[in-house]
């Protein structure tokens, strides 16, 4: 039988023979492609070439499954998300059917959770071929590629580049994308090859100038045999020894063994049947491929113990843009095109049953299928000899751009005006002309619109770029209905229905909560408490009000944006049915994580008491927090652990009557494992001051309450003795424990301060000491007088080379520490300080004014009593001596002894007073 | 060889520009000497599908949409205006375009801050003025007046650095397009012919010292050229750049491509590094504009060569790198310095050849200013 393509196969070589300095490959090439596509046509499946996100196939499927209305439909797309598609109409398209497993058996656990999307949008072939499949009784879908099971066992690194998009640009995720038709050329040398000569920037344009448009209102077998032909162009100028090159063999293996299985199993007539697969894979030549019965089957690996969830996820234009690599604007341009063509068509487009979102239109019978089997004959040479015929200028379009665009760009922002207008008109049209077409493509008039609009700067959010990809079609977000939603995320709706709010809407919705006037929506609160801990942070956010133990609020009010994160609420279903079980895995994950310390472990205890009020689970984290307490071997989280102890044993003797024995051997067990580390922290450089203050924090806040419970003073007694610090710090810090130890009595640390300070050799190191002694609030609040004093003494006597560098130290320290710190020490400050400015003058700091008065040199000492103050008296003449040769001169004066007591006693002692007085009064 | 020391691309590419008329056929706009698509052919070089007969050499480096841009706005009736980096063949472009379209690209006013309008306009002949009175003979027409009566095209280099006012006088040229001459009674009006229009360079930089009116930004098209970061187009210019230096200087010096691609690294490195930096302590003061990397080359090149070196080697080009970027001190050497022990050292621990060299030179090179 001859072949209707052999003419063109002559030609072809005939050409590849005039090219004889190119390579020897080509004729083969040449030829090859013709022949591909004769097989193609041949196969008694029909084969449907598509190509992703393309409005030309989505046409030519549209008017295809009209003419042909077949029984059964097998599509290009994972076996396994089947059970998903009859959900797409309660979503708004653009959405994503997603895969997802977090729970992995069998691959490499690092690389969880493992996901996989599929997006879905109305300008596609899979669309139609689905809306009409599902619409239309007796008709059977099929999917029919590898399970995403496979995608994941068949690619050996399921990491994907890590970059940070933009919002709109993040629906998706850091999951795989599948998608039907992947149609570009695989080498950049082809692809930049085919860019340069058409004179057009990227793949998108160059596809929608040289395939799309021509395409557009081509018949069905035109379309066919054209697609096929360049799936296989591409695909035999593909490097076949790439990775990606076997894996896509083994798809279409695997693909037509599904088809094969399921043809034998209904015995349906292949006639009546639609294989949808991308045009890469149409013009398959593998040894497995075809519908006869007979053929070779592919052995399908069975799949991992994996356990994956299914779901649909929202998606944009822009996410599927990000995630495929396609041009920004590409696929809202494609959605812009499909619905021009549609209504120069008159074309109504299959849509599932209530769906959201796109023009409601009555729906019709189908007229009866008008299938015509001729001849097969040669409709390539056609497209291959002939420029490609586009579109004639439409002026009218074109002008409603750019008044648009104009008015766009005014609105935000730009200077823009008529005049811009008519200079985009203009510039586009040049912009064609000298890039070969009568017609300004959208990218022309981008160019131009940016040409013309675009200054030095962009006052706005949007640059006009971006603002031409809005004028041109516009982002579309889709939505996930609420029937299609997993339990988790109705769950969520429902509870916040109560609310009031539209929560679906992509706005911020704010939400006011009286909870003294509607008692009834504190469920509400706490679910959005639990939100707010699980969901990212923009997601819901309180504006008024917080969540603290022992804190009851009477007022909330909120920021939600659920609408913008449905995905991660979705995501979260993933894990529980319920918000509650999701918050407990998760803090059960952060208390069994190998690298949880006592801290974690604590706040996890604070959470759960704050969020689910579930005594067990509180007990049993407690009891988790004092093993890794005892199991840690430094003392880096000592300041939180304390901080959170603290807070849970003062919240719990407010609220029960005893203590939960988890904390109390928290408390016993702290009090014995701070005691044995604190010698060698003291010593250890790397333990900062901060954490060994803390520590002496635990051990004497929690003394009392620790040796109620049978834990023994000696053994911090002996810590404490066992201590030999030697950065000056640390000792500041032992010298404040021993005080509270009574070891150290507050005069004597005084003098060993004034000691410091008068010591030339140990000035530098004086800011350190004070550092220690600030720290040493934290343990000795009762020091917060002597503290202000040493720094109200650093402060008056370091020299200023030392003071000045150390300041900023100290600033940074008291901000980083405010909470604790600060609050004691200011306090402490506003007692000692005068707080008016006439009192400055008169002001004496209490350190000194404790002080007897400094008696003048010649004034008379009160001699201090005893046997050395009588033998004095007793014999003056020594001391006479003394003092003259230290240059004090005057008459020792024997003591005047004051009695004890009494007023009269005062005057008997001195008596010129009262005489004085007594002479005043008389006279 | 031409007799000047740098020939203006209209002379220097004159057989190219003669054999593109005699064979352009498509429409040309006003008076403009090639058309539209010619004009992007000869700037942008010819390839074999073009099917031209002999081969047109690339002239300037960059996305053709650029190109394609600027040459539509110069065909309708709103100036140019070239926005971009120090070093992105802004002028270049400039003195290309009007090369192409008017066989004509010196009628340039170079804008200062001492530019005033008598520059853009028109000035007198002080000496005639005085023994003939006010006349057409003793006027002085700027460069852009010439422009004007010629139907050509006229350039404006900086137009940022001259004064507000200054470039303010371009409004009613750009809009009205002529200029009034009250001086004189008659003929006192020039009326710009078609194929008149201005193409006006801007550094990017320099934003802020004199700001455009939003009048006359209405009358220029922006055309911003960014600088040049995807390898390969950085190292066809560098190339083309290079052998023309060699050509012009007569020189025969051999320079071994793994220098050129040390160079092009060390500059991709240290743009990198100017990206991440926080303060402009940590970053070099240089731009690290391609046209900065030609420097850096040419310098090192002349040095060999009239030093006596028959081939150019990377310790000369480590010099040469290292004294053109070190310009404030300590910053800059701080900067290179940490570059040269940070990266270059084990790159030429690891890949030896070149990079050793340019190790040791610039190690010198550093100790030196140092």
């Amino acid at each position: 039988m001859t072949s209707p393509f052999a003419p063109l196969r002559g030609q072809l070589l005939s050409a590849a023979e005039a090219l004889a300095d190119g390579p020897a490959a080509l004729p083969e090439i040449l030829a090859g492609i013709v022949d591909d596509v004769d097989h193609a046509l041949r196969e008694p499946l029909e084969i449907f070439p598509v190509c992703h996100h393309s409005p030309a196939s989505a046409l030519a499927m549209l008017r295809r499954l009209r003419e042909k209305q077949p029984k059964v439909i097998y599509l290009e797309l994972c076996e396994d998300l089947q059970p998903l598609l009859s959900e797409l109409h309660n979503c708004r398209l653009p959405v994503a059917l997603q895969a997802f497993a977090s729970e992995l058996m069998d691959f490499p656990k690092e690389s969880a959770p493992l996901s996989v999307i599929a997006p879905i949008t109305e300008a596609s072939a899979e669309y139609q071929a689905i809306s009409y499949a599902l619409d239309t009784p007796g008709v059977s879908l099929v999917l029919v590629d590898r399970s995403t099971d496979h995608v994941f066992q068949w690619q050996p690194d399921p990491s994907s580049p890590a970059e940070t998009p933009e919002p709109e640009e993040d629906l998706h995720g850091d999951a795989v994308g599948v998608e039907i038709g992947d149609l570009r050329p695989r080498f950049a040398e082809l692809e930049e090859h085919l860019l340069h000569h058409g004179q057009v920037r990227h793949w998108s344009e160059w596809w929608d100038q040289y395939v799309e448009q021509p395409l557009a209102g081509a018949d069905h077998e035109t379309y066919r045999q054209v697609m096929t032909m360049i799936g296989s162009l591409f695909r035999r100028l593909a490097p076949h020894d790439s990775k990606r090159y076997a894996s896509d063999e083994d798809r279409e293996r695997y693909m037509w063994t599904r088809i094969r299985e399921h043809l034998a199993a209904t015995g349906a007539d292949p006639a009546d049947c639609l294989y949808i697969c991308g045009a890469f894979h149409a013009a398959s030549r593998l040894a497995e491929v075809g519908s006869a019965p007979g053929t070779p089957d592919f052995e399908i690996t069975p799949r991992t113990g994996t356990t994956w969830l299914y779901g649909l996820i929202p998606s944009s234009h822009s996410a599927i843009e990000a995630q495929f690599g396609l041009a920004p604007g590409s696929v809202s341009i494609a959605a812009a095109t499909w619905q021009k063509q549609l209504g120069r068509l008159r074309l109504t487009p299959f849509q599932l049953d209530g769906q959201k979102g796109g023009k409601k239109k009555a729906k019709r019978a189908l007229p009866p299928p008008s299938v015509t089997t001729g001849p097969v004959t040669d409709h390539l040479t056609g497209y291959l000899a002939g420029p490609p015929t586009l579109d004639g200028l439409d002026e009218e379009e074109l002008r409603g751009w750019c008044v648009d665009i104009v008015r766009l760009a005014r609105r935000n922002g730009y200077l823009a005006s008529t005049a811009d207008a008519i200079a985009v008109f203009e510039t586009s049209v040049l912009l064609a002309g000298m890039r070969g077409r009568t017609r300004p493509t959208p990218y022309d008039f981008q160019d131009a619109a940016v040409t013309c609009i675009e200054k030095d700067t962009v006052p706005g959010r949007r640059d006009v770029k971006r603002l031409c990809e809005i004028l041109l079609g516009g982002d579309r977000i889709g939505q996930v209905g609420y029937d299609a939603l997993p339990p988790l995320a109705r769950d969520v709706y429902d509870r916040l229905a109560p609310l009031g709010l539209n929560l679906e809407q992509r706005s911020i919705q704010r939400a006011l909560l009286d909870l003294a006037a509607r008692p009834e929506l504190a469920p509400c609160s706490q679910l959005l408490w639990m939100l707010r801990y699980l969901l990212p942070d923009q997601a819901v956010r309180p504006i008024m009000g917080s969540r603290k133990l022992g804190e009851k609020h009477i007022q909330e009010s909120w920021d939600l944006d659920l609408g913008r994160h449905q995905r991660t609420i979705i995501e979260l279903g993933y894990e529980g049915v319920t918000v509650e079980q999701v918050l407990e895995q998760r803090l059960r994950r952060d208390a069994w994580d190998p690298k949880a310390t006592a801290a974690s472990a604590l706040k996890a205890v604070e959470h759960s008491m704050l969020f689910l009020e579930s005594p067990r689970l509180t007990e049993e984290l407690g009891a988790r927090a004092v093993e890794l307490l005892s199991a840690e071997r430094t003392v880096d989280d000592a300041p939180a652990v304390l901080r959170r102890i603290r807070r849970l044993l003062g919240h719990y003797r407010a609220t029960t009557p005893v203590l939960p024995s988890w904390c109390e051997r928290f408390v016993t067990g702290g009090y014995a494992h701070y005691c044995t580390l604190l010698p060698t922290t003291f010593v250890d450089e790397e333990t900062g001051v901060r954490q060994v203050g803390a520590m002496l924090g635990f051990l004497f806040g929690m003394e009392s309450l620790a040796l109620s419970l049978g834990c023994d003073r000696t053994q911090l007694e002996i810590a404490v003795r066992q201590s030999h610090p030697e950065s000056p710090a640390k000792v500041a810090l032992l010298w404040a424990a021993r005080h509270q130890l009574g070891d150290l009595p507050l005069a004597d640390l005084r003098l060993r301060v004034d000691e410091l300070l008068g010591n030339p050799l140990v000035v530098p190191a004086v800011p350190q000491y004070v550092s220690g002694f600030v720290q040493a609030l934290e343990p000795v609040p009762r020091l917060a007088p002597f503290v202000v004093e040493t720094i109200s003494k650093a402060f008056g006597r370091l020299p200023d080379p030392v003071l000045l560098p150390w300041l900023p130290t100290l600033i940074t320290t008291l901000r980083q520490q405010a909470a604790e710190l600060v609050p004691v020490l200011t306090r402490e400050a506003g007692r000692t300080f005068p707080g008016t400015l006439a009192a400055i003058d008169s002001w004496t700091p209490p350190w000194l004014a404790r002080r007897p008065a400094t008696a003048t040199a010649t004034g008379a000492r009160q001699p201090s009593g005893g046997p050395a103050g009588t033998l004095l008296a007793a014999h003056p003449a020594s001391t006479d001596a003394v003092a003259e040769l230290l240059g004090c001169p005057g008459e020792w004066a024997p003591a005047v002894a004051v009695p004890a007591s009494g007023r009269s006693a005062l005057l008997t002692a001195f008596p010129a007073t009262a005489d004085a007085v007594a002479a005043l009064v008389s006279a | 060889m031409s007799d000047m020391l740098r020939a203006p691309a209209e002379v220097k590419f004159a057989e190219e520009l003669d054999w593109l008329e005699s064979v352009d056929d498509s429409p040309k706009p006003f008076s403009w000497r090639l058309s539209p698509k010619m004009v992007r052919l000869f700037i942008l070089g010819s390839e074999r599908a073009d099917g031209l007969d002999r081969e047109i050499s690339q002239k300037w480096f960059g996305d053709r949409s650029f190109v394609e841009r600027a040459i539509v706005t110069l065909a309708s009736d709103r100036g140019l205006l070239l926005i971009g980096d120090p070093g992105t063949g802004k002028s270049w472009l400039a003195e290309l375009l009007s090369a192409a379209i008017s066989r004509n690209s010196t009628l340039v006013v170079q804008g200062t801050a001492g530019t005033t309008e008598d520059h853009i306009k028109y000035s007198w002949n002080v000496s005639m003025v005085i023994a003939k009175g006010q006349s057409r003979a003793s006027m002085i027409p700027s460069p852009i007046m010439t422009a004007m009566e010629n139907g050509v095209i006229g350039r404006f280099e900086e137009l940022t650095r001259s004064t507000s006012d200054v470039q303010d006088a371009l409004i009613s040229i750009l809009s009205e397009k002529y200029v009034s001459i009250p001086e004189l009674e008659d003929d006192n009006i020039v009326f710009a012919k078609p194929g008149f229009s201005i193409i006006a360079t801007a550094n990017s930089r320099d934003r802020g010292v004199n700001d455009l009116s939003s009048a006359l930004k209405r009358r220029f098209n922006f055309v911003r050229i960014p600088v040049v970061t995807n390898k390969k187009s950085e190292a066809e210019i560098v190339r083309f750049r290079t052998e023309e230096l060699l050509r012009r200087h007569n020189i025969e010096l051999e320079v071994p491509p793994t220098l050129l691609d040390v160079l092009l690294q060390s500059f991709a490195d240290l743009r990198a590094a100017s990206a991440s930096a926080t303060s402009d302590d940590e970053r070099l003061e240089s731009a690290l504009s391609t046209a900065e990397q030609i420097g850096v080359l040419e310098d090192a090149i002349l040095h060999s060569n009239f030093f006596g070196a028959s081939q150019l080697t990377a310790e000369a080009l480590a010099g040469s790198l290292v004294g053109s970027l070190a310009r404030r001190s300590p910053e800059d050497l701080a900067i290179l310095n940490k570059y040269w022990h940070g990266v270059v050292e084990p790159r030429s621990k690891e890949q030896s050849g070149a990079w050793s060299g340019f190790l040791e030179g610039g190690r010198q090179a550093i100790a030196t200013l140092s």
